[in-house]
Order: structure tokens, then C-alpha cells, then sequence
């Protein structure tokens, strides 16, 4: 069998009545496409403002644009198989849109790829090559969703099917060129073939989750940028995500991007044990929202488009935003829906307003009187900071009341006095205001950050460590609306730093290292804490490491919340450290230390240590009293 | 039903306090203020009373212009209007000055209920509210948990000490003292407090007012306690250190 | 001059903190040079004067009225204010009671005085003490005014022992008849009631004993539960004995759980998370037995037992026991 070269360029051989066919298809399939596209993008371009929306710097959004979209990594890295499957078919359609043009062209006698040159021909198999990779891609795709069925993608559609039998289709009617004679009723039967299945999926994109294919390059090219940044407030009137009138254009491009590919729920801890909250369902019910009420309407959001209860079991871990192939950000609309109910005072819990309560009236998210924090750092002789240490110690809720944050938090004084490096605690500070930030109680928020960075400011402070991975967050991320705060760094990145000044521990014993979504996600940082317990043991990984950590439950401000709804998150977590068969759990969040206490105590017999990176540094050295 | 809730402004618990130089009260430079939190709950049920019966509800406070705070706070939570009585001697006063004060902005509003908080969290004399019935010749209750309308006037729920409890009915206008822990207490929130900026407060000063300011009792020192709370560790056998344990139960701490 | 005393009745009989408050004045009397008159008041006193005269030596006076029963504060300042107008004494000591609280501050603005309230020492001058800020200060009064001095005396601050130490002599009981209308008292009181009878309500509870992982298993909770009988206390964990089960979920004391605050705190074989700690540290005493000598609750605790629970608990359970014989 002889290839022979594509004919579908093949000029002149259409009649009049063919011509006139094709126009009125074409006219019918683009008039329905902007029937059903238009409002969509009206809803879009009418939706409020991004008002702290910025292009610069336009060096990072063409990064993850030629990262994200044109090579597709984060769709491979996160599902390989699949995510090279959905690869081919995407840079197929790249590589189509060449041939499509030519085709249409074809019908009026004024195809520009010629087979009989270089160019042409080369280009004809350059597309064969996609177009042979995106008919087994979508094959697969079409195995997968119709027989492996993998549960995160959600309930079958017949859409999914139709789509992936239409791209099949216009494969194949190209393929199936290569394979014809140049003349003939068969050339013909797979021009229009190929010609009206093109007219035919054109109307179907918008109306499907294929509207990514249209979109998603725009969202990922306009995102927010950065980790769950939350935008913030506008004017008087703004408190977050009440109604369609305070979804941004941002929010409702990324609602509509969605592809349902359901990443964000198969990593969600809450999704996973047992809980209401789907993130994918979150971002999907935004979207019906503005088809059916549109960014003007006063309706709530929360009610009969997403329910409030799943808003706030979400523990802000970040794995689905992290995971999102199409650029949304769901913490900032999971927050923005909490701060809607917050802002206005709809959301009742009893927790949750004890929480508040306790931060209006006092320092600390615990609710416990400052001086027992007055006390800690007295018996423990802190140094209180004069502005003439190096490093401003920053306790923290949980390295100033918790019993365990103290332990910790004496480990690395201990380290620290051991280095010679020079540091100081506050006399007085208050809770950065990560949980209530989180819970989208955006007066107590302000409040915090402001009374903080007075303190910080008058103290002279230039240079912050902290045990927790939410306060460095906060402070560093979170303020920047109020204020500049001094540079502040997990105590992890600072061990790391010093580890060649300390004598390794002789150990051998196998340590899991659980990756705290707020140092991991939210911070990039991933080998220094490893580091760490590398210096005192041998580090083995989780099945769910690195940016795949699985949350402990506690982020979020839940860990002020009351008893969780089916399983607890930390339980589901601490099984699967154990089971790693680690002699020792290492954390490096006092929030991950208080929720695995219990959860870990709750294995049984034989469950691991668990002790924070400090702890495991602080081994090596001599007993407290030498020093 | 028209409510006046008195409210005052009182050190946040949290905040270190030390003893001014004169030794009569305490230093108030770089002092954080917060609402008393007994007055807190009074306005909670006023606000419940206002959702439930319709009405209005006005915060009154007697104190220098830091008081406003607590006002805008009060306010921002969901009272209608503010009536600042405006004094730098406020705290000098003896519980019937303050409520002298008080029952002047008080009569000017003439309620049909008038809500405080049981103590104050700072000088804790439980007074306030039963003196400004007296001073107004109103009928009162206090340690009241909740309130309903009545045919008279209103029905309360007051606690009586070892878990005993009594409803008692009091014609209006009358005088409550709300005791904490009956209700929950609503959050501020950001819409709160953007909407009360709108809202009027009235300010007058307590001189203006001419009621009496001399105190006939008469604070006069301040001192740190003698004992500041420390863990006891009882040695001994388990037998020795249960028997010390009963006693200190039963003596020092007489819970037994 | 004179001293009035005015006594509280409680199941018909006077109170203890009452007999305090008799101490107090007695103690206060001594230090002047003045005669006590102890005050019982209500729609009977004649029981509750014999009770006073066994014990104190000194005028006991009668203040008695139908429409002092039930208790309106309308009719006990209506009755006590000619009573302290025509004694004209120097001072007036009550109980801070609920019922004094309820009205002596309106009987003290209808004399053009304040109430002295909660006081807890009193000091030549005289000078009464009474805590500040949430007893982080105490501060010292006097009184200025030209009438009487209204005291309220807090419970347990002044031993009621010394009263009818010595056998008493000399007691004299006359009555004062008040003149009250029924149109006088405007407020109409109800029977006192229980709260409601839920199951378990830890958030009133006065007492409560709580367990911890030092019980290690399920089968040893009924020793503890019998220490909670012996002190009638209710029974509380923390979370993971009610994870495990070994409790029903609403007796977990903690953040996720209930927040208490009884006048006792027993803690057993409980170390002190943090989520633990918040939820109990409003208790007016805390008690904690533990083995471990470092564990955070001997952090928070009044009194701790550094031992094997094992042995403290049955120990404990049986001095409480005979304590209450």
C-alpha cells in the first residue's frame, strides 16, 4: 500500500450547490456557537471588576502559559497517563487549526497548503502525526471514562461520550485521506464528513465542559497568581462572595473553565472523609449560579447554588487549586463564599463565634488569658527582644499556649542558644489572624494584622522565625494589605541553614516526614525540613508527599471548629503515616502536632513518635542543662 | 419595645494591669479597653428582644472619649442609637455617681426596658443597674438568663443560686440585669461596622448634667493579692495525699 | 450605735454563709466597741430567731411581714429601710447572696449610700477589701458618707466557727413590725425550678470528675465513676476516651466538645492538650492526678497528685467517703 499525499486541498472539484451548502452549515453551526457562547461571555464581562488586577508581571503569566497550557505539565504531572492522553489531543488541535482553515478554504478553490510542495506535505504529516496521537489519546480518554470510570470524573454524560466520538470522527476523516485516491466519491463522502462533524462540535463547546477548550488558555494566562491569594476588599459595599454581584470577572471566567476533571475532589481531605464539600461542585455551582441568576443578581450564593456547610468544612489545604489544570483558584472563591457569610454575620456557629469572640476580646485564637504566655516565657527565661537580637522569635497561639507548641518551641531555643544566634520574643502579641482569615472574618483579620505590625514596627523587628507555618504565611502573604511586615522564615528553612553547625544524631530509625500544607503548597518549602530529619534518621516518604500531602484537618481556622463529620481528616492522615511502618512522625506544624497527638495515640499500640523537626534537630544535642 | 442598654468600657481582660502611682487606681496609658463582657450579653438580649418584637435600641455609656469605642462596637452589633455622656471623672465615682449619670440619659429616652450587665469586669460592685431602678423608682431583677413579653410587662428567667431557677413577672418599665452565659453572643462583623458609622450618637458631658458627684464610699488603695495562684503538689502515699486532698477540699477551698 | 447583721434563711434555717456574715459583724463589733443586732426577716421568724439566739449574744430582732414570703426585693428594702433608720447603726453587714445582690444596692440608694459589695477583709479604719479586676488586684475602702455602712461579706472570707464558740448570753429577741402593702411590691416571683433535667449537662455541673488515657482501658471506669459518686460530681473525659467509645460524645470536655466551668475540676490521667485545657480552665479549682510529674495539667492545676491513678483514685474515693459520713 502507497501513501499517497492528502487531497483534501484538493481545489476546484466542489460545485456551486456544495459551496452554497457548506456557507449556510457554517453560517447555522457559528450562529449557534455565538448563541450559546455569547451570554456566557456577557456574564463573564459583566461580572464585577478585578479590582486588584494586575498583567505586570507579564514575564510569570507567559511562564505559565507556555508551561501550563502549551506543554501541558501540570495535566501530565498530576495524572501521567491520562494527562499525556489529553496532551496529544490538545496539541493536535494546535496543530488542526492549520488544517481546518485549509479546509474550509478548500470548498472555494483557495487551499493555501499545498501537498504538492515541501511545506504543505510536511505540514499534512505533521498533522497526521497529532491526529494519529489525539484518535488514540481520546480513545483512551474514552476507555477510561466509559469503563475504567474512575470516580472523580462524576457520573457518566453522554456529552463526554459524543465529544470524544466527534474528535475520534474528525481524526479518522483526516487520517482516512491519506488512505483514498485523490478523486472519487470517497474523497468527497470523508471531506464532508470530516467538514460537518466540525460544524456539528463547534455549537456543542459552549455548552459543554469542552468550553474549557476556548477558555482555559485565558484562565490560565489571567490567574490571580501566587497561593490562594485572596484578593482584597473593595469599597464599603464589598464583603466578600454574597451574590452575583460580587463575583468578579476573574471568579466567573474559572467557573466556567471548569473541565470536571475532578483533581480538586480526589485530593480533598475533607471530600475524602466523609464531609459535603466537593470543591469540584463548589466551582460548578457558581457556574449554575450565573446561568441562572447572571452577575447582577442579588440572590445569595450560598443556599440553593452551594451550601454553606460545605464552605466551612473546607480545611483551605489548597491540594484542588493546586491541582487544577485550567488555572482556578478555589481558595480564593472557598474564602471569598466564607467571608460573604462572615462578613455579614450569616454564618451562626458555636464555635466559630466563640473563635471570633476570643480574638475580639483577647490575644490568642484559645482564648486564654496573655499571661499565661507571660508565664511560659518567664519560666522558660526568654529573652524578651530589644532590637538588638538578630531574630524576633514569633511563638505563635500554639508556641505560646500549647503544651506541645511549647515543647517545640524549646527545642529550637535550645538549637538557637546551642548556634550562638541571638533572638528575642515579644512581650506582648496577639494571633497573626490566620484562622479567622481563613474563616473569612475579614474586621477581626484587620484588627490582628494591624495590632501586630504596630508591635513589630515599634519593636524594630527585622527578621522573624516562627514554629508555625501559618503564622509565616500570614505574615508574610496575608498582611501585605496592611502593611509591610519584617522578613520571616519557617524555623525549618533556619535549621536547615545551620545543620552543618550540629552534630548529626546516630541514628538510624525511620522517620515519615508529613509535609504541612502551609509550608509545602502554600510556601514551596519541601527539602528543608527533609534535610532536617535526614540529620537524625532516615527519611522515608508517605504514599502522599511533597505537594501531594494530605492536610492534617486543622487548617483553615477547623481547628477551632467543632467535631468533624465523618471520618476525622487527621485519622485518615495518621493511618497512613503508620502504615508507612516509620518508628517516627516528623512535623513541622504545631497545628499538624496537635491533630495527630490524638490520631496517632488512636493506632493503637505501636503507633510512631511523633515529634517536630526541632525536636528531632534538638537530639544531638547535649542535655539542656550543659548549655 | 424600646430598650436603653448601659454599657461600659472596661480594660481588656487580657491586658497586664499595674497600679497607677497614686495607688488608687490603675495605669491607664497604653491600656487596651473592650466592652464588659456582662454588658455584652445585655445587649445581646436587647438586640433578641428587638428581632423578636420589633423596637429600638439604645447604648448608653458614661466615660472619657475612648468610651466611643465601645459605643460605635455596640452599635456596629445592631443598636440603633448611642448616648455617649461624656466625663474624664467617670471612674472616680462611686457606684451611685456612675448611676446617677446613667439614670439622667435614662429618663431623657424613658425606655420600657432598661438592660445592663449584671458586674463589671473591672471594679465587679453589681450595683449599677438595681441603683438606676432605684433612682428612677422602677421595679428590677437581676441574674436574669431571658425575657419575654408579658400581659403585665415582661416575664424574666432569673438564676437563683445551686442550680435553681424562678420566672418572675414585672410590670414595665422596668430595670434587668442580664447575667452571662444566657444567650450567645453575636460576632462583629465588617457589615456591622460599616453601617454604624451612619448611625447617631448623642454625646453630652456629665457636668452639664449637674447630679451629684461625691462619692460616699471612697476607694482607697490598690494592692496586688498576697497569694498568686501556684500549683500545690501533695506529696506523700496515695493514701496520705488523697487524705490531704479532702482536706484542702473541704477547708481551704470549701467545695466539699 | 450599733452593728446590724441581716441574716438569710435557706430550708428554714439561717445560712452558712449567713453565720459568716454574723462573724463578720461580730469581728467588726469587737474592733469598735459595739453591740451586734442580728436581723432575721421573712413571713416566719420565730425559728430562725431561737436559731440566732442559741448562737449569738446580743439583740436578734425580728423583721417579720406575709409579705416578705416569698423574697421581693421590693419588700426587703421596703421592710429594712425604717428598720435601719430608727437603729441608726454604724454598719449594716449582709451575705453577698444572690438575694442580697438582688437588693441591698436599691436599699443603699434609697439611704443615699453604696453597698460596700463582696468584700473579703476588713482592717482597722475600718477598711473593707474587695478584689479588683477579676481578683488580679484587691482594693481597699472606706466609706465617706454621713449614714450607715452597707458590707456584703463573700462567701468563705470570714470563718462562721466563732459564732457560738462561746455559749450565748444575754440574747434578746423583739420584732419589728414593717408596714407593707401588697401595691408596694410590684414584682411577682415564681416558684424557684430546676433546670431543665437533661441526661448530662456539664455546663452546669458544680463538680465534675474527668478521665483520661491514664485509665487505659474501658474496664477501669467505674472506679473513677465511683469517685465521681462519692464527691456527687458528674463524669467527663477527654476526646479520646469518647473516641474510643468508652463514653458517650457529650461528656467530652474541650474545644471540640463542652466548656465547663464547675467550682471543682477533678482531672485523672489526663496530661492537658490544649484542646482539653480550653475547655476546662474556667474551673474555679483544679485538681489533677497524673504519674507523669511534667505533664501541662499540673500547669493549670490548684492541687496535683504526682502518681499511679490506680491507686490515688480508690484511695481518694474512700476518704471522700468518710468525710461524708
Amino acid at each position: 500500500m502507497t501513501l499517497l499525499p492528502p487531497t483534501l486541498a484538493e481545489p476546484g472539484r466542489f460545485s456551486e450547490t456544495e459551496r452554497w451548502i457548506f456557507i449556510a452549515l457554517a453560517a447555522a453551526s457559528l450562529t449557534l456557537f455565538w448563541l450559546r457562547f455569547g451570554p456566557i461571555l456577557a456574564n463573564i464581562l459583566q461580572s464585577k471588576k478585578d479590582a486588584d488586577f494586575h498583567l505586570r508581571p507579564i514575564g510569570r503569566r507567559v511562564w505559565d502559559f507556555v508551561w501550563e497550557v502549551m506543554l501541558q505539565a501540570k495535566v501530565i504531572r498530576q495524572r501521567p497517563l491520562a494527562g499525556v492522553a489529553h496532551a496529544f489531543v490538545f496539541w493536535a488541535f494546535c496543530a488542526f487549526a492549520m488544517v481546518t482553515l485549509n479546509h474550509c478554504a478548500t470548498i472555494f478553490g483557495s487551499g493555501f497548503l499545498n501537498p504538492r510542495s515541501t511545506a504543505g506535505r510536511f505540514y499534512d504529516y505533521f498533522a497526521a502525526a497529532f491526529a494519529v496521537g489525539c484518535a488514540l489519546g481520546i480513545a483512551g480518554l474514552f476507555v477510561r471514562r466509559f469503563l475504567v470510570r474512575p470516580k472523580w470524573l462524576g457520573a457518566l454524560s453522554w456529552e463526554s461520550g459524543l465529544i470524544a466520538l466527534l474528535i475520534f470522527v474528525l481524526m479518522v476523516t483526516y487520517l482516512g485521506a491519506f488512505f483514498m485516491p485523490n478523486s472519487g466519491a470517497g474523497m468527497r463522502a470523508l471531506w464532508w464528513a470530516h467538514t460537518l462533524t466540525l460544524l456539528y462540535l463547534l455549537p456543542v463547546i459552549p455548552e459543554t465542559k469542552h468550553l474549557h477548550l476556548v477558555l482555559s488558555p485565558f484562565t490560565v494566562f489571567l490567574s490571580r497568581g501566587g497561593f490562594s491569594r485572596i484578593p482584597p476588599l473593595a469599597g464599603d459595599e464589598d464583603f466578600g462572595l454574597v451574590a452575583g454581584k460580587d463575583l468578579t470577572q476573574l471568579v466567573s471566567l474559572q467557573a466556567y473553565s471548569c473541565v470536571e476533571c475532578g483533581r480538586c475532589t480526589e485530593h480533598c481531605p475533607a471530600n475524602h472523609t466523609g464531609k459535603t464539600l466537593n470543591p469540584k461542585q463548589v466551582i460548578l455551582g457558581v457556574r449554575a449560579y450565573l446561568n441562572d441568576c447572571g452577575p447582577e443578581s442579588a440572590e445569595p450564593l450560598l443556599g440553593k447554588y452551594n451550601s454553606q456547610e460545605a464552605a466551612f468544612q473546607c480545611t483551605t489545604c489548597g491540594a484542588c487549586e493546586f491541582q487544577c489544570p485550567v488555572g482556578i483558584e478555589h481558595l480564593p472563591i472557598i474564602v471569598g463564599l466564607r467571608r460573604g457569610a462572615v462578613n455579614t454575620g450569616a454564618w451562626e456557629d458555636e464555635h466559630g463565634g466563640k473563635l471570633f469572640l476570643a480574638l475580639e476580646r483577647g490575644s490568642n485564637a484559645l482564648g486564654l488569658s496573655a499571661a499565661e504566655r507571660d508565664k511560659f516565657v518567664e519560666k522558660n527565661a526568654l529573652p524578651i527582644f530589644d532590637g538588638t537580637q538578630e531574630y524576633c522569635l514569633w511563638l505563635g497561639c500554639m508556641g505560646g499556649y500549647d503544651p506541645k507548641g511549647r515543647e517545640i518551641v524549646l527545642a529550637l531555643v535550645q538549637v538557637m542558644r546551642r548556634l550562638g544566634v541571638s533572638f528575642g520574643v515579644l512581650r506582648k502579641e496577639k494571633c497573626t489572624g490566620d484562622p479567622v482569615r481563613r474563616l473569612g472574618n475579614d474586621l477581626l483579620f484587620q484588627q490582628l494584622a494591624e495590632a501586630n505590625l504596630e508591635t513589630l514596627k515599634r519593636g524594630q523587628v527585622k527578621k522573624i522565625v516562627s514554629i508555625c507555618p501559618h503564622c509565616v504565611r500570614t505574615i508574610q502573604e496575608d498582611w501585605k494589605e496592611f502593611g509591610a511586615a519584617p522578613r520571616i522564615e519557617h524555623h525549618s528553612e533556619f535549621l536547615a541553614r545551620h545543620l552543618g553547625q550540629l552534630t548529626p544524631v546516630q541514628s538510624q530509625k525511620k522517620i515519615v516526614f508529613h509535609d504541612p500544607c502551609y509550608l509545602g503548597r502554600y510556601r514551596g518549602v519541601y527539602d528543608e525540613p527533609r534535610a532536617v530529619v535526614s540529620h537524625a534518621g532516615r527519611l522515608v516518604e508517605a504514599p502522599r508527599s511533597g505537594e501531594r500531602s494530605f492536610c492534617c484537618g486543622a487548617g483553615g481556622g477547623l481547628a477551632f471548629l467543632g467535631e468533624e463529620k465523618g471520618e476525622r481528616v487527621s485519622h485518615a492522615r495518621a493511618r497512613e503515616l503508620a502504615a508507612t511502618g516509620a518508628e517516627i512522625v516528623g512535623a513541622a506544624c504545631p497545628f499538624c502536632n496537635t491533630m495527630f497527638r490524638d490520631a496517632l495515640a488512636a493506632q493503637g499500640r505501636g503507633a510512631p513518635e511523633l515529634l517536630d523537626i526541632a525536636q528531632l534537630a534538638a537530639q544531638g544535642l547535649p542535655a539542656k542543662s550543659a548549655i | 419595645m424600646k430598650i436603653v442598654v448601659a454599657i461600659k468600657q472596661v480594660p481588656e481582660r487580657d491586658a497586664p494591669v499595674r497600679i497607677a502611682a497614686n495607688g488608687k487606681w490603675i495605669e491607664e496609658t497604653d491600656l487596651q479597653y473592650a466592652m464588659n463582657e456582662p454588658d455584652a450579653y445585655a445587649l445581646e438580649e436587647a438586640l433578641q428582644l428587638k428581632e423578636k418584637y420589633g423596637g429600638e435600641v439604645v447604648v448608653v455609656s458614661a466615660g472619657p472619649e475612648r468610651v466611643g469605642t465601645v459605643i460605635r462596637e455596640a452599635l456596629a452589633k445592631g443598636a440603633d442609637r448611642g448616648f455617649h455622656i461624656v466625663g474624664d471623672d467617670v471612674a472616680g465615682r462611686d457606684a451611685l455617681g456612675v448611676a446617677r449619670l446613667l439614670a439622667t440619659a435614662v429618663r431623657a429616652e424613658s425606655p420600657d426596658l432598661v438592660l445592663t450587665g449584671l458586674q463589671s469586669e473591672d471594679v465587679g460592685m453589681g450595683q449599677t443597674g438595681v441603683i438606676v431602678a432605684a433612682l428612677l423608682g422602677l421595679p428590677h431583677a437581676t441574674l436574669i438568663l431571658q425575657v419575654e413579653k408579658s400581659q403585665a410587662g415582661v416575664k424574666v428567667k432569673r438564676e437563683l443560686e445551686e442550680g435553681w431557677f424562678q420566672s418572675i413577672e414585672l410590670p414595665t418599665p422596668a430595670v434587668l440585669t442580664i447575667q452571662s452565659g444566657g444567650t450567645k453572643l453575636r460576632y462583629a462583623t465588617l457589615m456591622g461596622i460599616k453601617r454604624a458609622k451612619t448611625k447617631e450618637v448623642r454625646t453630652v458631658k456629665a457636668a452639664d448634667l449637674g447630679v451629684d458627684a461625691a462619692p460616699v464610699v471612697a476607694l482607697e488603695e490598690m494592692k496586688l493579692p498576697k497569694k498568686q495562684k501556684s500549683t500545690q503538689i501533695l506529696p506523700g502515699s496515695a493514701k496520705e495525699a488523697a487524705a490531704a486532698l479532702v482536706e484542702k477540699l473541704k477547708f481551704e477551698v470549701r467545695v466539699l | 450605735m450599733s452593728i446590724l447583721a441581716v441574716l438569710e434563711e435557706r430550708d428554714g434555717r439561717v445560712s452558712r454563709i449567713s453565720w459568716e456574715a454574723l462573724a463578720a459583724a461580730q469581728f467588726l463589733g469587737a474592733a469598735l466597741s459595739q453591740p451586734v443586732a442580728a436581723v432575721v426577716m421573712g413571713g416566719q421568724t420565730e425559728s430562725l430567731a431561737a436559731e440566732v439566739a442559741a448562737k449569738h449574744s446580743g439583740r436578734v430582732i425580728r423583721l417579720e411581714h406575709a409579705l416578705l414570703e416569698p423574697y421581693t426585693p421590693d419588700g426587703f428594702t421596703l421592710a429594712l429601710e425604717p428598720l435601719i433608720k430608727s437603729e441608726s447603726p454604724t454598719h449594716v453587714l449582709f451575705p453577698h447572696s444572690y438575694q442580697v445582690r438582688d437588693f441591698a444596692p436599691a436599699l443603699a440608694t434609697r439611704l443615699g449610700e453604696v453597698l460596700i459589695s463582696d468584700v473579703i477583709a476588713m482592717a482597722d479604719g475600718p477598711i473593707f477589701t474587695r478584689q479588683l479586676m477579676q481578683g488580679r488586684l484587691t482594693g481597699a475602702y472606706r466609706h465617706t458618707g454621713s449614714g450607715p455602712c452597707l458590707l456584703s461579706v463573700q462567701a468563705g472570707a470570714f470563718r462562721a466557727e466563732p459564732v457560738g464558740a462561746v455559749a450565748a448570753h444575754g440574747a434578746s429577741i423583739s420584732t419589728f413590725p414593717p408596714t407593707l402593702e401588697a401595691a408596694q411590691i410590684r414584682t411577682r416571683p415564681g416558684e424557684p425550678f430546676r433546670g431543665s433535667e437533661q441526661t448530662v449537662d456539664l455546663g452546669s455541673a458544680q463538680r465534675i470528675v474527668s478521665v483520661g488515657r491514664g485509665i487505659k482501658e474501658a474496664e477501669n471506669l467505674p472506679m473513677v465513676e465511683e469517685l465521681a459518686k462519692a464527691l456527687g460530681a458528674e463524669l467527663a473525659a477527654s476526646r479520646p476516651i469518647c473516641d474510643n467509645g468508652w463514653l458517650p460524645m457529650e461528656r467530652q470536655v474541650g474545644s471540640s466538645g463542652q466548656t465547663v466551668s464547675p467550682q471543682l475540676y477533678l482531672a485523672v490521667g489526663i496530661s492537658g492538650a490544649i484542646q482539653h485545657l480550653v475547655g476546662m480552665k474556667g474551673s474555679q479549682c483544679i485538681v489533677a492526678i497524673n504519674k507523669d510529674p511534667e505533664a501541662p495539667i499540673f500547669e493549670v492545676a490548684d492541687y496535683g497528685i504526682v502518681g499511679d491513678l490506680f491507686e490515688v483514685v480508690p484511695a481518694l474515693t474512700e476518704v471522700v467517703k468518710a468525710s461524708r459520713r
